[in-house]
C-alpha cells in the first residue's frame, strides 16, 4: 500500500520530467532546425555570392594570371597519367571538377559543396572531441574558402586535397570512437595513411597532424600519437620517395600550399596565406580545444582541493547581473539565433569586402569579355580600372571593333606601349597580345605568344582553338590537327573541334571558312625578322599586302598619333576614303590641326569637311594655353579638365584620358 | 526450447545453402571469365574478295628495314569497315593473328618479339584484312564481306637497334620552362622512364644530353636554372658532380677523359611571315674541352677564333679528329640581329689532336659554306668511323627551326682513299626540318627528329644506315597506342641511342642539381671570344631558347 503511495505521490515529479524531457526534445529539434537553417542561409548567400559576383567563369578563363588551372581530357591514356604518382588522383579529380567553372553557376555550386564539406568535417571534428560551444568554428574554413575565392586565386586542387585529408581524419575518429582495439585503430590509421597518401600527396601530413594531436590531447595516448607522428615523417619517403621515386620534396610538400609549385610563382603565390590558414585552423583548433580541457580540468582538481567558498560567493555576486543577462541569453533561442547569425554573416561579410580586389577583377572581366568578342561589356567593365595599361589595351581593341577607335582612344589614358604592350616590362604578357596581333593580320607573332602560353599555361582549350586556326592559315594541317585531336577531348570544346575536323577532310584547304579566308587574306606576307622592324612598318607593311585592313591603318594612325609621327599619318590620312569613313574619325582631325598648327603647312583631306567646332577647339586649347603664359606646366589643370580627351592635350603633355 | 532452435537451424541451413549456391555461381563466373580469356582468337576467313593494292595503314610501317629488337610496331588501319583482321608472318615461327573492330592494330609483345628474333635478315609480311559492305560483290547484297589487300612486306635487319633511346621532351614554345625533361625508352617495348625534369630544380631548364660511345656510364646534362645556376652534371660510374658552368653542345673525347663543348651567346628572333616563326643566331660562341681528371677548362685558337663563331664539336671515334662547325662574324653591332642574318653559314671543319700530348693539328675544312651554299650543322660520325652524318641548310646555326634542313652523309673511308669529302644527301629526308641525328653503336642505326607528319611537333624516327651509306625509309618511335602522336603536344628531340639505360636515380641528380657544391671552373685568359677569365652565366643574354 505504501508503495503504491509512493508512486502515486512520485506522478507528478514524473509528469514534470516528461515534460521537461518533451520541451527538452522539442527545443533540441528547434536548435537543430536552427542550425540547418543557419547552414543554409549561409552556404545559399555563399552561393550566390560565387554566382553572381565573383563569377568563376573568369577564373576558368584565367586572362594568363591564373598560371596553374588544370586541363583535363577524356578518356584512359590522361587518366592513366595520375594514377603514377601520389596525389595524382586528387588532381585528376579537381582537374575535373574546375572544368566546371566553365559555367558559373555549375563553377559556384562546386565549390558552396567543397566549402559545405569542409565545414560539416569542422563540425564533426568539434564534437568529436566534445566541445559543445563555438559552433560558428564551422563556418571559418568556408570563409577562408570565400576569402580566397574573393580575390581571384585558383587554390581549387589544394583545397580538394585539405578536404579528403579532413574526410579521412572524420573516417579515423569514426573508427577510434568505435569498439576496436587500440591495436586496430592504428592498424587502420596507417591504412587511412596509404590510402591518404596516394590520395593527396602532401596533404596526407594534415591527417596525421590532426590524429597525432587528438591521441595525445584527448586520449592521452602518447605512444600512439608519436608513433602518428612518426609515421607522418616516414611515409612521405617510403611511397613518394622510394616507391613512387618522386622528389623528396614533392614528396612531402605536393598539394600543400607550401609547395615550391606554389610558392615558386608571384601569381600562384597571390592570397596563399589564406590557404595556409585553411590548413593550420584544423590542429590548431584540436590543439587549442585540447589544451583548454586539460586546463579546465586541471582548474577544477585546484577547485576542489581549495574551500575558499566566501571569495566565491563574493565573486558571484559581483558578476550576478552579466550571469543573469547571459543565462536569458542561452535560455532565449531564436533571439540567440538571430545574433549568432547576424555576427556570422557581419565577420563574412566584413572580411569579403576588406579581402576584395575590385582591380584583379577588372582586369579579369576586361580579359574575358575581349576573348568573348564583347566589346560594349568590355569598356563598361575597364572604366572600374581605366589607368591599367592592360584594360587599356583591350580598350583599344574594343574601340576599334566598335568603330571608335579614332574618336575616343584619347578619352583612356594612353601611351604608345599600350596598343601591343611592346614595352620590355611585358614581356612575359604573352596572353595579352595574341588576339590583336592574330586580328590584325600579325599571324607569325600571334602564333609565338601562343606556343608560349601553351608552356606557360598548360594546354588550355582557349589557346589550342587559337593555335588551330593560325596553323590552318598557314596551312601546317598536320600541326592543326594535333591541336584539334587534343582538343577533341576536352569537355567542352570537341564539337567545335570536330566541326574543324570535318573541315579538314572535306575541304582541306578551308576555302569555305570565311574566316581563315579572312585571316589569309590580312596576313603578312613578307618575311623580316621581327626585333629589327619597330610596329609601325610592320602595320605599314600590313596594309601593304592587303589595303583594306582596316584594322593595320586605324592601329598605325593610332600608332603614329601616340609616337607623334604626324608627318606619317598626314601622308596616309587620304587613305580614309578606302575604309568608306562618312567623316573623318575625331582624333585624327585632331592630329592633322596639331600637325597644321605645328608646322603651318595647309593640308587638304580630300572627300571631308573639316570640321568648324574642332578649329574653335584648338583655337581656344591655344587661348587657353597663351592665358598661362604659354607654361605648359601652368595650364595643366584648365587643359586637363577641359580637353584631356582630345589629341591636342596628348601630343602636349603625353598623356590623356584626364577629363571626367 | 525446441521451438526456439528449430528457426535456427533452418536460419543455418538456409545460410549453408546460399553459401554453397554463390559459391557454385561465384565458380561459374570466373571459369566463363577463364574460358573468355583463354578463348582462342583464330579466326578463319573463308570467303574474301582479293584487294589488288596495300591498306593504308598509319604510321606507314611498310617497305622498310626494321629492327629485330623493336617494340611491337602497333598500327590503325585506315580503310573504312566494321572488323578487321592483320596475319603478321614471316619465313619461320607462328603467325600472329589479330582481330579488330576498330582498325587499331596491337600486336602482342612476346609473339612478336619470338617472331623477329626467328627471322633476323628476312621478310616480315603482314596480310590485311577488311570486312566491309563496300567489297566487290557486296554492295548490291548489302552484306558485309571481307576484302584482303596487298601483302605489306618489311625486311627485318640482321643488326640490333640499341635498346634505349635517350631524348627530351618539351613543349613548341619553351621559354617559361614550365615543364620539360630527359626521358629514356627501352625500345624493345613501350616503357619510358624520365631521366630528370625540371620539377626536381624548380622549373628550371635542361637540356643537351652527351654520352660516351653509346654508353650511359659516362653522361653529360646541361642545366639552367634561376635558383641554382647553370651547371652541366656530369656523371661517371654512378656518381654525379656539378660543374660550375653549362656546357652548350658536347661531345666526349674517346678517351673519356676530355669533354667538348661550345659556349654560345644565342639570340632568339622571330619571323614576320616565314613558316617557322622561331630562329636563333649566335652572337658569338667558341668550343672549349673540360679536363674531367684535373677539372679546368682549355680551349685553343682555332676553337674560340674571336672572328668566328665555333659549334657542334663531336669526335671521330679514334680520337684522331674533333669536327665542328665554323662560320665568319660578318657584322660589327653584336647586340643585334644583322639584317643579313640569312647569310649567316658554317663550314664543316676538322682539326687532329693528340690527346697525349696536347698537341693541335692545322684546322681543315670539310666542307665549304661557299661549296654549298648551305649552311653545315650537328656532324656526328659513326662509331665505326666510317660515315659522317650532318645537316645543311639554307642558313644560321639551328636546323631544327630550319624547314630546310636535311640530312647528308660523307663515306670518310672513302675521303681519307681520296682526299675528297663527297657528300650526298640522304633519301629519307622530307620537305619539313630533319635535325638531331645519332648512330646505335653499331653504327647501322640512326635516331633523328623530324617534323614532316606532325609541323611544329618534332619527333623521333629510326632509320637503317646499309654498308652503302644509303638509309631506308624511317619508321617513327614506336608507341603503344598508334594514334598517341595525334593529339600529342610534346616536341621530341635530341635523340641518343645508349645499349643500356640510364641507371642513377632522378632523386639523386636533382639533389646534386640543388645542392651548392659544385666544381669551379674558369676560363683560360688565352681565350678570345668571351670575356677573359669568365664564363657566360645564366643571365638574360645568354639564355638560351634551343629546342
Amino acid at each position: 500500500m505504501l508503495g503504491i503511495r509512493k508512486k502515486i505521490l512520485r506522478w507528478p515529479q514524473i509528469l514534470q520530467n516528461c515534460i521537461r524531457y518533451k520541451s527538452h526534445v522539442k527545443n533540441h529539434a528547434y536548435l537543430r532546425i536552427g542550425i540547418s537553417l543557419r547552414a543554409l542561409i549561409f552556404f545559399s548567400l555563399f552561393y550566390i555570392y560565387l554566382r553572381f559576383y565573383v563569377d568563376l567563369r573568369f577564373l576558368y578563363h584565367g586572362a594568363g594570371i591564373i598560371t596553374n588551372f588544370p586541363v583535363f581530357y577524356k578518356g584512359l591514356p590522361f587518366f592513366k597519367t595520375f594514377l603514377s604518382y601520389p596525389g595524382g588522383l586528387v588532381e585528376y579529380v579537381s582537374a575535373f571538377l574546375s572544368q566546371f567553372f566553365y559555367y558559373s553557376w555549375a563553377g559556384a555550386f562546386i565549390v558552396t559543396v567543397q566549402a559545405w564539406l569542409l565545414g560539416a568535417c569542422m563540425a564533426y571534428l568539434r564534437k568529436t572531441v566534445n566541445f559543445s560551444r563555438l559552433r560558428g568554428i564551422c563556418y571559418i574554413l568556408p570563409l577562408f574558402v570565400l576569402i580566397s575565392y574573393t580575390r581571384y586565386t585558383y587554390f581549387f586542387t589544394t583545397t580538394t586535397a585539405l578536404l579528403a585529408a579532413l574526410i579521412f581524419a572524420f573516417l579515423y575518429f569514426k573508427v577510434s570512437l568505435s569498439r576496436i582495439n587500440p591495436a586496430g585503430q592504428t592498424g587502420i590509421f596507417l591504412l587511412l595513411s596509404v590510402g591518404l597518401y596516394y590520395l593527396a600527396g602532401g596533404a596526407f601530413l594534415l591527417f596525421a597532424v590532426i590524429c597525432t594531436v587528438y591521441e595525445l590531447l584527448f586520449r592521452n595516448r602518447w605512444k600512439t600519437g608519436l608513433f602518428y607522428l612518426l609515421t607522418a615523417a616516414v611515409l612521405p619517403y617510403v611511397m613518394g620517395l622510394i616507391i613512387f621515386r618522386v622528389s623528396v620534396v614533392n614528396a612531402y610538400s605536393d598539394l600543400l600550399p607550401f609547395s615550391w609549385k606554389i610558392l615558386y610563382y608571384e601569381t600562384r603565390r597571390r592570397g596563399v596565406i589564406f590557404i595556409y590558414c585553411l590548413f593550420l585552423i584544423p590542429p590548431a583548433i584540436l590543439l587549442i580545444l585540447g589544451l583548454w580541457q586539460l586546463l579546465l580540468k586541471r582548474l577544477r582538481r585546484l577547485k576542489e582541493q581549495s574551500n575558499t567558498k566566501t571569495d566565491k560567493n563574493r565573486q558571484v555576486k559581483s558578476l550576478n547581473l552579466i550571469v543573469r543577462i547571459f543565462n536569458w541569453y542561452r535560455r532565449s533561442s531564436k533571439f540567440r539565433w538571430i545574433v549568432e547569425t547576424s555576427l556570422l554573416l557581419i565577420v563574412t561579410g566584413t572580411a569579403v569586402f576588406v579581402s576584395r580586389k575590385e582591380n584583379l577583377r577588372t582586369l579579369l572581366k576586361v580579359d574575358y569579355y575581349a576573348y568573348h568578342r564583347m566589346w560594349p561589356e568590355l569598356i563598361e567593365a575597364a572604366r572600374n580600372d581605366p589607368t591599367n595599361p592592360l584594360v587599356v589595351h583591350s580598350v583599344n581593341k574594343a574601340l576599334y571593333n566598335t568603330s571608335r577607335l579614332g574618336y575616343e582612344m584619347f578619352s583612356w589614358p594612353q601611351d604608345p606601349d599600350y596598343l601591343f604592350l611592346s614595352n620590355p616590362a611585358y614581356r612575359w604578357h604573352y596572353w595579352r597580345n595574341f588576339d590583336a596581333y592574330l586580328d590584325i593580320g600579325l599571324v607569325n607573332m600571334a602564333e609565338n605568344d601562343l606556343t608560349e602560353c601553351l608552356e606557360g599555361l598548360g594546354d588550355r582549350p582557349m589557346i589550342l582553338q587559337r593555335l588551330v586556326l593560325i596553323n590552318i592559315v598557314k596551312a601546317n594541317f598536320d600541326s592543326a590537327r594535333v591541336y584539334l585531336n587534343t582538343l577533341d577531348k576536352t569537355l567542352f570544346y570537341s564539337k567545335w573541334a570536330g566541326k574543324y575536323l570535318k573541315l579538314l577532310e572535306t575541304d582541306p584547304n578551308c576555302s569555305t571558312d570565311k574566316y581563315i579566308q579572312h585571316l589569309r587574306s590580312i596576313s603578312l606576307d613578307k618575311d623580316y625578322c621581327t626585333q629589327t622592324i619597330p610596329i609601325h612598318t610592320m602595320l605599314a607593311l600590313l596594309l601593304e599586302k592587303n589595303s583594306r585592313n582596316r584594322m593595320a591603318f586605324e592601329y598605325l594612325m593610332a600608332c603614329y598619333m601616340l609616337e607623334r609621327h604626324l608627318g606619317n599619318l598626314i601622308q596616309n590620312i587620304n587613305r580614309l576614303k578606302d575604309f568608306g569613313y562618312s567623316q573623318v574619325p575625331t582624333h585624327f582631325e585632331e592630329a592633322c590641326l596639331t600637325y597644321v598648327a605645328g608646322t603651318g603647312q595647309r593640308i587638304r583631306i580630300s572627300g571631308y569637311r573639316p570640321s568648324d567646332s574642332l578649329r574653335q577647339r584648338i583655337d581656344d586649347f591655344g587661348r587657353i594655353l597663351h592665358n598661362y603664359g604659354s607654361n605648359k606646366q601652368a595650364a595643366y589643370n584648365e587643359l586637363a579638365s577641359k580637353y584631356g580627351n582630345t589629341y591636342f592635350f596628348y601630343f602636349l603633355y603625353g598623356t590623356s584620358g584626364t577629363t571626367e | 526450447m525446441t521451438g526456439l532452435q528449430e528457426p535456427d537451424k533452418v536460419k543455418k541451413h538456409n545460410t549453408k545453402r546460399a553459401k554453397y549456391v554463390y559459391g557454385l555461381t561465384g565458380c561459374a563466373f570466373l571459369a566463363l571469365a577463364l574460358l573468355y580469356a583463354i578463348r582462342s582468337n583464330e579466326q578463319v576467313i573463308m570467303q574474301y574478295n582479293d584487294i589488288d593494292s596495300p591498306a593504308e595503314i598509319r604510321p606507314e610501317y611498310y617497305d622498310t628495314i626494321i629492327p629485330p629488337n623493336i617494340a611491337p610496331l602497333n598500327f590503325v588501319i585506315q580503310q573504312e569497315g566494321s572488323e578487321y583482321f592483320v596475319r603478321i608472318y614471316s619465313e619461320t615461327g607462328k603467325p600472329i593473328k589479330i582481330f579488330s573492330r576498330t582498325g587499331k592494330i596491337t600486336i602482342p609483345e612476346q609473339p612478336w618479339h619470338n617472331l623477329l628474333d626467328l627471322n633476323r635478315g628476312r621478310q616480315l609480311s603482314m596480310d590485311i584484312f577488311v570486312k566491309s559492305g563496300s567489297a566487290a560483290g557486296a554492295s548490291d547484297t548489302g552484306k558485309k564481306q571481307w576484302s584482303r589487300f596487298k601483302t605489306i612486306t618489311n625486311t627485318i635487319a640482321k643488326e640490333d637497334i640499341d635498346a634505349f633511346l635517350v631524348y627530351r621532351k618539351i613543349r613548341p614554345g619553351h621559354r617559361t620552362w614550365r615543364e620539360m625533361g630527359i626521358y629514356q625508352r627501352d625500345l624493345n617495348n613501350f616503357h619510358e622512364s624520365l631521366i630528370l625534369d625540371n620539377g626536381y630544380f624548380k622549373h628550371g631548364c635542361l637540356n643537351c644530353h652527351t654520352f660516351l660511345q653509346n654508353k650511359p656510364d659516362k653522361m653529360l646534362i646541361g642545366i639552367r636554372s634561376t635558383d641554382y645556376g647553370s651547371a652541366a652534371l656530369l656523371i661517371e660510374d654512378g656518381e654525379v658532380k656539378k660543374i660550375g658552368t653549362k656546357f652548350g653542345y658536347s661531345s666526349w673525347h674517346p678517351s673519356g677523359r676530355q669533354a667538348f663543348f661550345s659556349v654560345n651567346d644565342v639570340k632568339l628572333f622571330l619571323h614576320s611571315a616565314a613558316n617557322e616563326v622561331r630562329d636563333v643566331i649566335d652572337f658569338d660562341s667558341l668550343v672549349a674541352y673540360y679536363l674531367t681528371d684535373s677539372g679546368t677548362v682549355k680551349t685553343t685558337s682555332d676553337l674560340a677564333n674571336s672572328n668566328c663563331l665555333e659549334t657542334y664539336p663531336t669526335w671521330s671515334p679514334d680520337g684522331r679528329y674533333l669536327y665542328f662547325c665554323s662560320a665568319p662574324i660578318t657584322w660589327t653591332d653584336r647586340t643585334i640581329v644583322p639584317e643579313e642574318y640569312d647569310q649567316i653559314k658554317y663550314d664543316l671543319v676538322r682539326t687532329d689532336y693528340d690527346i697525349d700530348g696536347g698537341e693541335w693539328g692545322p684546322l681543315e675544312t670539310v666542307l665549304s659554306a661557299e661549296d654549298t651554299g648551305l649552311s653545315a650543322l650537328l656532324p656526328r660520325v659513326s662509331p665505326d668511323g666510317r660515315w659522317l652524318l650532318f645537316c645543311m641548310c639554307n642558313y644560321g646555326c639551328f636546323p631544327v627551326y630550319q624547314t630546310s634542313s636535311d640530312l647528308y652523309i660523307i663515306d670518310l673511308e672513302d675521303a681519307e682513299k681520296t682526299g675528297r669529302f663527297e657528300y650526298h644527301r640522304l633519301d629519307i629526308n622530307s620537305d619539313k626540318s630533319e635535325s638531331w641525328h645519332s648512330f646505335s653503336s653499331n653504327s647501322r642505326w640512326i635516331a633523328f627528329s623530324s617534323k614532316r607528319d606532325y609541323g611544329v611537333f618534332t619527333r623521333i624516327y629510326l632509320a637503317y644506315l646499309n654498308e652503302d651509306g644509303t638509309a631506308s625509309k624511317p619508321i617513327p618511335l614506336p608507341q603503344q597506342d598508334p594514334t598517341f602522336y595525334d593529339s600529342c603536344l610534346w616536341t621530341y628531340s635530341v635523340p641518343e641511342l645508349i645499349i643500356r639505360p640510364v641507371r642513377i636515380t632522378r632523386e639523386k641528380l636533382g639533389k646534386v642539381v640543388r645542392s651548392l657544391e659544385k666544381i669551379p671552373v674558369e676560363m683560360p685568359v688565352t681565350m678570345a671570344t668571351p670575356k677573359v677569365g669568365t664564363l657566360p652565366s645564366a643571365g638574360v643574354t645568354w639564355r638560351s631558347e634551343r629546342e
